[in-house]
C-alpha cells in the first residue's frame, strides 16, 4: 500500500527489448495489438455515451431525428432544464447530492464497521450473520414495497420528519440497505496482515483505534471504491423514489427524470438527456479524482504476502 | 401535532448537543460505540432544523388543499388552482407523481396520506370505487346542458357520478400533404394505398411494440368486428361476456396479421417513435391523439386530420374515448375544500380554460369548445370526433384485457396465427377475470 | 452473540477515560430519553410494530454498549439496525400478507367497505334546489353541534335545520345576509371555510330530514343539496338493505373471498376487505400448474443472466486490464479514463438509451452495423441483448478492480514463473489467476446476489418480452422477479396476498442457492 506506484514497473517487464529498436511487426505484436484492443473497447464503451450527449444537443428532441453526431447543436433541452420550466431541476439536484453523499457515507462506513467485525473477531453466530446478510440482501426488496410503505406512513404519524414525502424519510429507507458493501470490504479486510493490529494492540491500542488508526486508512482504496459504487447506485433508484417522493421539491433526478420521460418519451428524449448528461459530468469528475486511489490501491487487498 | 413539534424540537436540540459531547468523548473510548452515537446525533439534529425550516416549505400536510395529478396535468393546473385557492383565502398545492399514479393513489389514501383530489383518466374509476377510493360528486342540476355527453358518460359508473369531467381525448389519423395525395382516406385499404404510391418510408405510424398496444390497436380491432365486453341490460359493461377470442375478434386479428404481413403494422414502432416518424417526415400516416398535435405543429408538417377509417366494407372504426377527471379522495384530510374545488370546475368553465392554455386537450365544457373552436378548430374536431368514439371501459376487469389482448396483437403483427394466438388471449383474460 | 477469540478482546481495558465513561452514559441517557418521549406516542397511535423496533434497539443498545463485552456486537449494530428495520422488518410483513387476500378491492377493513359501499349510494334528488350553506354551532367549531343554515339562492329564503331539528324558515331580516350566504346568526357562532373544511367529515352524518327519504347534506363547505342515501347497512343482520326496492345483500364467500353478495350469489359490490385466506395463496402456486412451470423456466434464466453477468463483466473486465496493463503501451491513462465511463451513467438512463438502440427498424444498433436483426422480437437474440447490454454496464467496474489486482501482484511471482520457463500466457494463467480470483471472489458473489434480482435491467429494456405467442405469464427474458412484479401490480389489478406468496418461495429458493454458495466461499475462505 505504501508505494503504489511503483509495483506497476515490475509488473510485466520486457527489460532486454529496448524499445526504440523493435521493428514494426514485433512491436505490433507486443504493443500494437492492445492498441486495437484498446480502442475496439473505447467504441464499445463510448458509443451510447456520444447518443446522449447529441441527443441532449438536438433540438427536436425525439429519438428518430438523433443520431451518434449531432447534426445541429442547441442548448434548448439545457436552458430548459436549468430555468426550472421542468420543474425544480437545482432542488432535484441539491436533493441527489444529499441523498447520494448521505446514503453512501453511512452505508460505507456502517459496511466497514461490520467487515471489521466479520473479519477480525471470531464469534458465535459469525457465519451465519454473513450467510443470512448474502440471503437477505437477495430478497427481491421492490416486492416489499407495500410493506414499507405503511411502515414509513405509520412512521410519518409520530416523527412527521421521516414520513411519506420526504428527504429524510426516503433517505432512511434506502440506509436499509446499509450493510450491503460488507460482504465485498470484508474481502479487502480479510487480505491485510493480522500481524498489523496485533503489534498495534501490543502497544497498547485497543480495538477501536486499531479499528480507526490502522486499518482504516489501509482500506482507503477500497473504501474510494464502495463509496462510488454505492453513490451511483444510489443514484439511480427510482423505483421507490417514485412512491415516496411526491412534492416537486422533494423529488430527487432519478425520480425528476423519470417523472419526465414518462410523460412524453418520444418527445423528451432531448431534455431526459441534457438532465442525463448533466448527472454523468459529475460522476465522472469524481470519478477520475478517485482514480487515483482506487487504481492504486485495491492492491492493498489482492495479496498479503 | 404542533405541541408534539415544540418537544420534538427541544429534545432534539438536547439530544444533538449530547450525543456530540458523547462522540467528543467517545474518541478514547473504549467501547466503539461512537459510530451510532454519531450517527444518532447527526439524525436528531437534522430532524430539529428541517422541522423548524418546514414553516416556509409547503409540505403535504400543510396545505388547504392537496392535488395530485401526473406531469402535464399538474403543470396545467398549477396556476388556475392557485388562482381560485387565493380567492378563496386558502392555500393549494398541486403535485406530480411521475410514476404510475393510479396505483400510488390507491396506496397513499387507504394508509391516510393521500391527497384531496386526485386527476386522472375515467377508466379509472371501477378500480378506484373498488378500492373504495373515491367519494361520489354531486354534479349541478344543469350539467347536461354544459357538459358534452361523452364526458358524462364517461363518469358515471354504477348509475353514480364519481367524477367532474374536464378534457376528453381520442384517436384521430393524421396524413402528411406531402407524402400523400389522400388527406382524409376513406378506409385502411385506401390509406395503404395512398401512402404506398407516395413513396413514403412508413406507410402509417401506430405503435405496436414488442408487447402491444391495445389502446392505439382499437379502431382497428373494433372495425374488425372485436369488442371487450358486452353491455347487460341497464348498459352497463357487463364483465361475464368477454369479447376477445369470439368470432369478432378473430375476423380483426386477421386483418390485422395481414397488415402485418405487409409491413404496415410493424411491432418496430413503438410509443417512442411514432409521433417522431411522422414530424420527421418519414410516415404518410399517424394515427395518434391530441397530445401529438403539439409536435406536428412544431415540426411545421402540413397536415391534414380527420377520423381513423376502417377496413373496406366493415365495421366503423371506433378508437377509444379517454375522459379525463378531477375526482374527490375518500380518505382526504380537506374532503370539504376538495368538493368545493370540484363544485367550481363543475360548474363553470374557467379552471378548464387556464388548464387548457398550457396542455391543450380537448375539452368537454361546451361552452368552452365554442369558444375555442376559432383558435383551436383541431382541438375542438377531436371533441367531436370523440363523441362518436366509445368510452374505454371502466370497469375493474378492465385491467386484465391490456396486457394479454395487446401482446396477442403484437403477436399476430409479428406473424403469429390469429386465430389460435386471440383465443389464447381470450383465455388468459377470462382465467385472470376468475 | 459473545465474543470467544479475539486478539484486541483481550486488550480492551487500559485506556478507561473520565471523558470516554461520561460520553457513554450521556449517549445512553438520550437513548432512554428517546424511548420514554416517543413510547408514549407509539402507544397512543397504536403502532405497536415501531414500538417494538424502538424499545428492542434500545435494549440492544444498553446491553451492547454499557459494557466492555460483546465487541463484534458494538461494530455489527448500527448497520444490523437499518438492515432488520428496513429489509428484515418488510421481509416478515411480507411473509404475513401471503396468508391474506390482499390486493386491489381488498385494502381495507370491513368496516371501510360498508361505509364506501353506503356513501357511494347517495342520489341526488332531481330537480331539488341546492342551498348556499352556512355552518353555525352554539357549541364549539370543533365539537359542535352543528346547525345548517340554508339560503335558498333563487327565491332568496333562509332555512335553519340540525339532525335533531327539522327544517324550518327562518325570517331573512333575523340573519345577516352578504354575498348569497348567511353571514351570521342570531344564536351561536358561524363557522369559517377552514373550520368546516376540518369537520366535514363529521358533517356528513348530519342530515337535516326534508321528507321520509330524502335529506339535506353538506355538499362542500358553502353548499347544500337535497339526496337519498338508498342503501343502509344494518349491523346486527350484517346485509345491506336497498331502502328503495327493499332488497337485501348479505355476506357470502365467492372464491376466497367474502362479498356483499345478491340473490345470484355474485357481488353486488365490488368493494371487499381484507381477509384471511390461510394457504390459498400458496395452494394457487402450486396447483396452478402454468405458474408453477413457468417459475422453474424462469428460475433456469435467471441463474444464467446472473451467471452470465457476472461472468462476461468479469471475463472482459479482466481481460481488458491485462492487455491494458502494459508499461510499454502508451496512454494507458486515457484507456482507463475513457473505459469507466459506462460505470458512471446511472443505470436507468443507460437501459432506457440502450432499449432504443435494439430497435429493428430504427434502431442504431441495425442501422450502423447493417444488419436487420429483430433484437427484441426473437427469443435468443433478445436474450443476447439482455447480457449484452448489462456487459456494457458492468465491464468498468470489473476492469477497474481488475486493473488494481494485477498491479498489487509482485513482480517477482512472474519473474520466477518466467525463469521457470513459463510463457507469458501460461504464467498469467497459473500465477495471475489464482491470485486475483481470491481477491475478486467475494465480489463475484455479491454480484452475483445483485444481478439475481436485477429487475430494472429488465423491466427497463425488455419488460420481460418477447412473449411466445399464446403465452401470457413469462416473457422470454424475465427474471423471477419481473415475472412475479408483472403477476403482483400487472394483470388484474395489484393481488399482493399472492405476490406474497411467490416472493416468500423465491426467497426460499434463493437461500438454498445461498447456502450453496456459502460452501463455496468456505472453500475459498480455507484457501485464505
Amino acid at each position: 500500500m505504501s508505494a503504489p506506484a511503483a509495483s506497476t514497473t515490475s509488473s510485466i517487464p520486457a527489460p532486454q527489448v529496448p524499445q526504440h529498436r523493435m521493428s514494426f511487426g514485433r512491436w505490433f505484436a507486443e504493443i500494437g495489438w492492445r492498441h486495437i484492443v484498446g480502442i475496439l473497447a473505447v467504441i464499445f464503451a463510448v458509443f451510447p455515451i456520444l447518443f446522449v450527449i447529441s441527443a441532449s444537443l438536438n433540438p427536436t428532441g425525439t429519438v428518430a431525428a438523433t443520431s451518434l453526431i449531432p447534426r445541429e447543436f442547441s442548448f434548448r433541452h439545457y436552458e430548459s432544464l436549468l430555468s426550472g420550466e421542468r420543474g425544480p431541476f437545482l432542488r432535484w439536484y441539491l436533493n441527489t447530492v444529499i441523498v447520494c453523499f448521505t446514503v453512501a457515507f453511512v452505508q460505507v462506513f456502517l459496511s466497514v464497521m461490520a467487515a471489521y467485525a466479520f473479519s477480525r473477531f471470531r464469534f458465535k453466530g459469525r457465519r451465519i450473520g454473513l450467510l443470512s446478510l448474502l440471503l437477505v440482501m437477495m430478497f427481491p426488496a421492490i416486492l416489499s414495497m407495500i410493506a414499507i410503505y405503511t411502515m414509513i406512513s405509520d412512521l410519518g404519524k409520530v416523527v412527521p420528519l421521516l414520513g411519506l414525502d420526504s428527504v429524510p424519510g426516503y433517505l432512511i429507507i434506502l440506509l436499509g440497505g446499509s450493510l450491503g458493501q460488507v460482504w465485498l470490504i470484508k474481502g479487502f479486510f480479510d487480505t491485510v496482515p493480522k500481524e498489523l493490529d496485533e503489534a498495534a494492540i501490543i502497544d497498547g491500542a485497543n480495538h477501536w483505534q486499531v479499528f480507526t488508526r490502522i486499518l482504516l486508512p489501509a482500506l482507503v482504496p477500497i473504501l474510494a471504491t464502495t463509496l462510488l459504487l454505492s453513490l451511483v447506485g444510489v443514484l439511480s433508484e427510482f423505483l421507490l423514489g417514485s412512491i415516496f417522493l411526491t412534492s416537486d421539491e422533494n423529488k430527487t433526478l432519478a425520480v425528476g427524470l423519470y417523472g419526465l420521460l414518462s410523460e412524453n418519451r418520444s418527445n423528451n428524449l432531448g431534455v431526459f438527456a441534457a438532465g442525463s448528461v448533466m448527472i454523468m459530468v459529475p460522476v465522472i469528475i469524481l470519478y477520475q479524482f478517485l482514480q487515483r486511489y482506487i487504481v492504486g490501491g485495491s492492491t492493498a487487498g489482492a495479496v498479503k504476502g | 401535532m404542533q405541541i408534539r413539534r415544540k418537544n420534538f424540537l427541544a429534545l432534539s436540540g438536547v439530544a444533538a448537543s449530547v450525543t456530540l459531547l458523547a462522540a467528543c468523548g467517545g474518541d478514547s473510548d473504549t467501547d466503539g460505540g461512537t459510530g451510532g452515537g454519531a450517527s444518532d446525533a447527526g439524525g436528531a439534529s437534522d430532524a430539529g432544523g428541517a422541522e423548524g425550516g418546514a414553516e416556509g416549505v409547503p409540505a403535504r400536510g400543510d396545505a388547504d388543499l392537496v392535488i395530485w395529478a401526473d406531469e402535464l396535468k399538474a403543470k396545467s393546473l398549477q396556476e388556475p388552482a392557485k388562482t381560485w385557492a387565493d380567492a378563496q383565502g386558502i392555500t393549494v398545492e398541486v403535485q406530480t407523481v411521475a410514476n404510475d399514479l393510479q396505483t400510488n393513489y390507491v396506496t397513499a389514501n387507504q394508509a391516510g396520506n393521500g391527497p384531496d383530489i386526485v386527476l386522472g383518466a375515467h377508466d379509472w374509476i371501477g378500480n378506484l370505487v373498488q378500492n373504495g377510493a373515491i367519494s361520489p360528486v354531486q354534479l349541478p342540476g344543469d350539467a347536461a346542458d354544459k357538459v358534452a355527453p361523452i364526458g358524462l358518460q364517461a363518469v358515471t359508473y354504477d348509475g353514480q357520478t364519481y367524477g367532474v369531467p374536464y378534457a376528453v381525448e381520442t384517436l384521430v389519423l393524421y396524413a402528411n400533404n406531402a407524402l400523400t395525395d389522400v388527406p382524409e382516406p376513406g378506409s385502411i385499404e385506401e390509406l395503404v394505398e395512398a401512402a404506398k404510391a407516395g413513396g413514403a418510408e412508413v406507410v402509417l405510424s401506430l405503435p405496436v411494440g414488442e408487447q402491444g398496444d391495445a389502446y392505439h390497436m382499437q379502431p382497428l380491432y373494433t372495425s374488425g368486428g372485436g369488442y371487450l365486453f358486452g353491455t347487460d341490460a341497464e348498459g352497463n359493461q357487463d364483465p361475464t361476456d368477454l369479447g376477445v377470442g369470439k368470432e369478432g375478434s378473430i375476423a380483426a386479428a386477421e386483418k390485422i396479421g395481414a397488415l402485418g404481413a405487409d409491413g404496415v403494422l410493424r411491432t418496430s414502432i413503438t410509443g417512442d417513435n411514432a409521433i417522431s416518424l411522422f414530424t420527421d417526415g418519414k410516415a404518410a400516416y399517424l394515427i395518434s391523439g391530441p397530445w401529438a398535435l403539439g409536435d406536428i405543429n412544431t415540426a411545421g408538417i402540413d397536415y391534414a386530420m380527420s377520423a381513423v377509417p376502417g377496413f373496406e366494407g366493415m365495421e366503423p372504426a371506433k378508437p377509444f374515448a379517454g375522459v379525463n377527471a378531477f375526482y374527490v379522495a375518500s380518505n382526504g384530510q380537506n374532503a370539504g375544500f376538495a368538493q368545493t374545488f370540484v363544485g367550481e370546475v363543475a360548474s363553470n368553465a374557467e379552471i378548464a380554460e387556464q388548464m387548457f392554455q398550457s396542455n391543450n386537450l380537448p375539452p368537454v365544457n361546451l361552452e368552452l369548445q365554442e369558444k375555442l373552436s376559432g383558435e383551436f378548430p383541431d382541438m375542438v374536431k377531436i371533441a367531436e370526433f370523440a363523441e362518436l368514439a366509445e368510452p374505454m371501459p371502466s370497469i375493474p376487469q378492465m385491467a386484465a384485457i391490456w396486457g394479454p389482448l395487446g401482446q396477442a396483437q403484437a403477436n399476430i403483427v409479428g406473424g403469429a396465427d390469429p386465430a389460435s394466438t386471440m383465443e389464447a388471449a381470450g383465455e388468459e383474460i377470462a382465467g385472470q377475470i376468475g | 452473540m459473545t465474543s470467544t477469540s479475539s486478539p484486541a478482546a483481550a486488550q480492551t481495558r487500559g485506556t478507561t477515560t473520565i471523558t470516554s465513561v461520561l460520553g457513554r452514559v450521556l449517549f445512553l441517557g438520550v437513548v432512554l430519553a428517546l424511548v420514554v418521549f416517543f413510547a408514549p406516542l407509539l402507544i397512543a397511535q397504536q403502532l405497536w410494530m415501531w414500538l417494538i423496533v424502538l424499545i428492542g434497539s434500545a435494549i440492544a443498545i444498553f446491553v451492547l454498549y454499557s459494557t466492555k463485552r460483546f465487541i463484534p456486537g458494538k461494530y455489527l449494530f448500527p448497520g444490523t439496525f437499518f438492515l432488520v428495520v428496513f429489509l428484515i422488518t418488510p421481509i416478515i410483513l411480507t411473509v404475513g400478507y401471503s396468508f391474506t387476500n390482499f390486493g386491489d378491492g381488498t385494502r381495507g377493513t370491513k368496516e371501510q367497505a360498508i361505509n364506501s359501499i353506503v356513501s357511494n349510494s347517495v342520489q341526488q334528488t332531481a330537480d331539488a334546489p341546492r342551498y348556499n350553506m352556512t355552518v353555525a354551532t352554539m357549541g364549539s367549531p370543533t365539537e359542535g353541534p352543528f346547525e345548517l343554515w340554508l339560503l335558498e339562492p333563487e327565491t332568496g329564503d333562509v332555512f335553519r335545520g340540525s339532525e335533531e331539528q327539522p327544517l324550518e324558515q327562518v325570517d331573512a331580516s333575523d340573519v345577516t345576509v352578504a354575498d348569497g350566504r348567511v353571514t351570521e346568526v342570531p344564536q351561536g357562532d358561524v363557522l369559517d371555510m377552514r373550520e368546516v373544511n376540518a369537520v366535514y367529515n363529521e358533517l356528513q352524518q348530519l342530515a337535516v330530514p326534508v321528507d321520509d327519504t330524502s335529506a339535506i347534506r353538506p355538499l362542500s363547505v358553502n353548499q347544500a343539496f337535497v339526496g337519498t342515501t338508498v342503501l343502509q347497512y344494518d349491523e346486527e343482520r350484517d346485509v345491506i338493505v336497498d331502502t328503495a326496492s327493499g332488497t337485501e345483500y348479505s355476506v357470502a364467500k365467492v372464491g376466497d373471498t367474502e362479498y356483499f353478495v345478491g340473490e345470484d350469489g355474485r357481488p353486488a359490490f365490488s368493494q371487499s376487505w381484507l381477509q384471511n385466506v390461510g394457504t390459498k395463496n400458496y395452494e394457487r402456486l402450486f396447483t396452478n400448474s402454468n405458474i408453477a412451470s413457468q417459475f422453474l423456466g424462469a428460475f433456469t434464466w435467471t441463474l444464467v443472466f446472473a451467471a452470465g453477468s457476472v461472468l462476461s463483466t468479469f471475463i472482459l473486465g479482466f481481460a481488458l486490464a491485462l492487455i491494458l496493463n502494459d508499461e510499454r503501451l502508451k496512454g494507458r491513462r486515457l484507456y482507463r479514463s475513457i473505459l469507466l465511463m459506462p460505470y458512471a451513467v446511472p443505470g436507468f438512463i443507460a437501459l432506457l438509451v440502450w432499449s432504443n438502440f435494439y430497435n429493428r427498424d430504427f434502431g442504431l444498433i441495425n442501422e450502423m452495423l447493417n444488419l436487420n436483426l429483430n433484437w427484441f422480437g426473437d427469443p435468443t437474440l433478445a436474450k443476447v441483448a439482455v447480457l449484452l447490454t448489462n456487459l456494457w454496464m458492468g465491464f468498468p467496474y470489473m476492469f477497474i478492480i481488475s486493473t488494481g489486482a494485477l498491479q498489487s501482484i509482485p513482480g517477482d511471482v512472474l519473474e520466477a514463473a518466467k525463469i521457470d520457463g513459463a510463457s507469458r500466457f501460461q504464467a498469467t494463467v497459473k500465477v495471475v489467476m489464482p491470485l486475483l480470483l481470491v481477491a475478486v471472489a467475494p465480489l463475484l458473489v455479491a454480484s452475483f446476489a445483485f444481478n439475481f434480482n436485477n429487475f430494472n435491467a429488465i423491466e427497463l429494456l425488455t419488460q420481460g418480452g418477447p412473449f411466445p405467442p399464446g403465452e401470457f405469464t413469462r416473457g422470454s427474458t424475465d427474471i423471477l422477479i419481473s415475472m412475479i412484479y408483472r403477476i403482483a401490480f400487472g394483470g388484474s389489478g395489484a393481488d399482493f396476498g399472492f405476490a406474497s406468496a411467490v416472493s416468500v418461495m423465491l426467497f426460499v429458493l434463493t437461500g438454498i442457492l445461498a447456502a450453496v454458495q456459502f460452501r463455496f466461499t468456505r472453500a475459498l475462505e480455507d484457501v485464505n
